[in-house]
């Protein structure tokens, strides 16, 4: 059994805050990704659990035992690093072998170890190379093979992806998240790619200014973002903020007229949202379709073949992104009349906190 | 590359400045060269010739009759700036580390300090060293020549391999530490075979300038003849009545050989040493 419970975690650099309070269990076998703008303490998070960085208050309990204050080794934990950090000396196997090595472990368990890390990874025609005669995407597998080699109770991942080009990284994707299913560990995955953090995830946690925004799957992050910010930085293109005021409230839902022209009657929960309240309506570009109700000056086309972004202001200013079906008939510079169903729509208050959608899709199956 | 491209006139005052620099540089060599080929006589004879019937390598033979003793001066200087090097490298691999890599109280004055003491040469504290070599017994010794030695090129050599260990990535030793190494474990088997132009470049350094700075020691420290490096030894080839040149520079060539040697054999990794890392690969 690895879970990993975080309580109460605090970090400061001398005065500066950058983690306040951050409670977290995650369960057994679980793959957890971090995922938040840059310096947000995703990073210092990791690396607090890893044992690099020690927090200012807080506990860490790995399996049921406290291990805060512990040496890396006797959390049983490993970690990957952003750069790989291969030790450029050493061949391949050594480079595998060196957690082992500095375990004394006797030479025929090594080999056993090592080739069988190597197995996994596909590596064992390499053992024999250096770092430096490896591709990218070879070297992040070293980098995972000397973290396996050691079979530790909880992985603990850098931002591994991001020295990849885009399409290795796709492919490594799929690996990392097979071999989570093959070694059936708990594992945590920092960053800042939502894309990675929707793939890969089992459950998501959102940072932000070194809070956690929101804890839950891909699918409850995209379909019931607590806050403005998860609302924003999960699902691409980003979620459109349109502003207006609530007009009333009643079984039906909340009205809102928008700044830029037009009412929508929202199934939302009015959750003391009153008649004159400023607020946002959050629209995901690709629930937008062409119809009546919004008027999008188009600045910019995007085709991409499948999809049609098209960018632009909805009325003077509020900027606006929609994802339209195949070969959309905009053109830039030109008004396009679009609409929404109200279902779809996502209704925060003035302090960026998300009001409960009464309908909503299926939480995966 | 279009940066490496140059006019022929550029080209040519490249090379002629180049060739200024290393005749500077390189004449004396020459000069010593040729006196040491020359008989006596003819150094000091009227008209300079540059060239003569009777030039001969007979100095390099006859020198070892004139001072018997310099084979035994020339392992002299071998033995004590290798004694130097080793010593100093001892001292201040662990020194650089811990400057590179932890953090402690009046670090940054430590290394000012380091390089305040890099200002004075040897010879301001000549008197206070003998008096520290007398009390502690060392004079007239091989250890009162390489003490001081070692003493004065500490600073240069933390200095030196300092600025090389910082640019070891830390995330190299932070993944050795997450895998249960300790701080020396990691300095052994990760730190130091990526220092190794580094710690060359170090050794080098100090080395030739223990070469060059044992002469004063010796003089100063020094009474035994058997224990003299050769810059000090070099003095026998002045006598009651003359001076014989052409064997002094035929001795201090011979001498100066094994450094070149190792120079010329160590060369590339001095040029990769001072510039690595200087560029992201």
């Amino acid at each position: 059994m690895a879970t990993l419970d975080l309580e109460n975690i605090s970090k400061s650099f001398g005065s500066a805050k950058v983690l306040h309070d951050i409670d977290l269990a995650i369960r057994d076998k679980e793959f957890v990704v971090f995922v938040g703008p840059s310096g947000c303490g995703k990073s210092t998070l990791l690396r607090i659990i890893a044992g690099l960085e020690e927090s200012t208050a807080g506990k860490i309990v790995i399996g049921g035992q406290d291990v805060s204050g512990a040496h890396p080794v006797d959390r049983g934990i490993s970690m990957v690093f952003q750069s790989y950090a291969l030790y450029p000396h050493l061949s391949v196997f050594e480079n595998i072998a060196f957690p082992l090595r500095v375990q004394k472990m006797g030479a025929d368990d090594l080999k056993a170890r090592v080739h069988r890390a190597a197995d996994i990874l596909q590596l064992t025609d390499k053992l024999q190379l250096k770092p430096g005669q490896l591709s990218g995407g070879q070297r992040q597998r070293v980098a995972i093979g000397r973290s396996i080699v050691r079979e530790p109770k909880v992985f603990l991942f850098d931002e591994p992806l991001s020295n990849l080009d885009a399409a290795l990284r796709g492919d490594m994707r799929v690996e990392l998240s097979q071999l989570h299913r093959e070694l059936n560990a708990t594992m945590v995955y920092v960053t800042h790619d939502q894309v990675e953090a929707m793939t890969m995830a089992d459950r998501i946690v959102v940072l932000n200014g070194g809070r956690v925004e929101q804890f839950g799957t891909p699918m409850e992050l995209y379909h019931h973002p607590a806050t403005k910010f998860v609302a924003g930085f999960i699902g691409q293109p980003n979620m459109n903020f349109v502003p207006g005021v609530v007009a009333g409230v009643d079984a039906a839902g909340v009205a809102v007229d928008l700044d830029a022209g037009g009412r929508l009657v929202l199934p939302i929960e009015a959750d003391g949202a009153a008649k004159g309240d400023r607020v946002e309506v959050g629209m995901r570009p690709e629930d937008i379709r062409l119809g009546e109700g919004l008027s999008l000056n188009v600045k910019v086309i995007e085709r991409l073949g499948g999809v049609t972004l098209a960018y632009g202001a909805l009325g003077d200013d509020t900027r606006f992104c929609a994802a339209l079906d195949g070969v959309a008939p905009a053109r830039e510079g030109e008004p396009l009349a679009l609409s929404i169903d109200p279902a779809a729509c996502h209704l925060f208050n003035s302090d960026g906190r998300v009001m409960r959608r009464k309908a909503a899709p299926a939480l995966v199956a | 590359m279009m940066m490496d491209r140059y006019s022929l006139l550029q080209k040519i005052g490249i090379y002629l400045a180049v060739a200024i620099f290393l005749g500077f540089i390189l004449l004396p060599f020459v000069e010593m060269f040729v006196v040491s080929l020359r008989p006596l006589e003819h150094l000091f004879s009227s008209p300079y010739r540059f060239w003569g019937e009777n030039f001969s390598f007979d100095a390099y033979s006859r020198m070892w009759e004139t001072v018997p003793l310099l084979g035994r001066y020339i392992w002299n200087s071998i033995f004590i700036s290798g004694m130097v090097t080793g010593l100093t490298l001892i001292f201040v691999i662990p020194a650089a580390y811990a400057f590179a890599r932890l953090e402690f109280p009046f670090k940054n004055g430590t290394l000012g300090i380091f390089l305040a003491v890099n200002m004075f040469t040897g010879a301001v504290l000549l008197i206070p060293l003998y008096r520290v070599l007398r009390t502690l017994g060392l004079l007239n010794t091989y250890w009162a020549m390489i003490v001081p030695g070692v003493a004065f090129l500490i600073p240069t050599g933390i200095w030196l391999l300092r600025s090389y260990l910082e640019k070891i990535p830390r995330e190299l030793e932070e993944a050795a530490f997450v895998d249960g190494a300790s701080r020396l474990y990691t300095l052994r088997r990760v730190v130091l075979p990526l220092a190794v132009p580094g710690l060359i470049v170090v050794s080098v350094a100090v080395f030739i300038t223990a070469y060059a700075q044992q002469f004063l020691f010796a003089i100063t420290f020094n009474q035994v003849r058997e224990l003299q490096p050769l810059p000090a030894g070099l003095y026998e080839f002045i006598g009651y009545q003359d001076v014989t040149w052409n064997e002094m520079m035929a001795a201090s060539l011979t001498g100066v050989l094994p450094v070149m040697l190792i120079f010329l054999f160590l060369q590339k990794y001095l040029v990769a040493g001072l510039t690595a890392g200087a560029v992201k690969e």
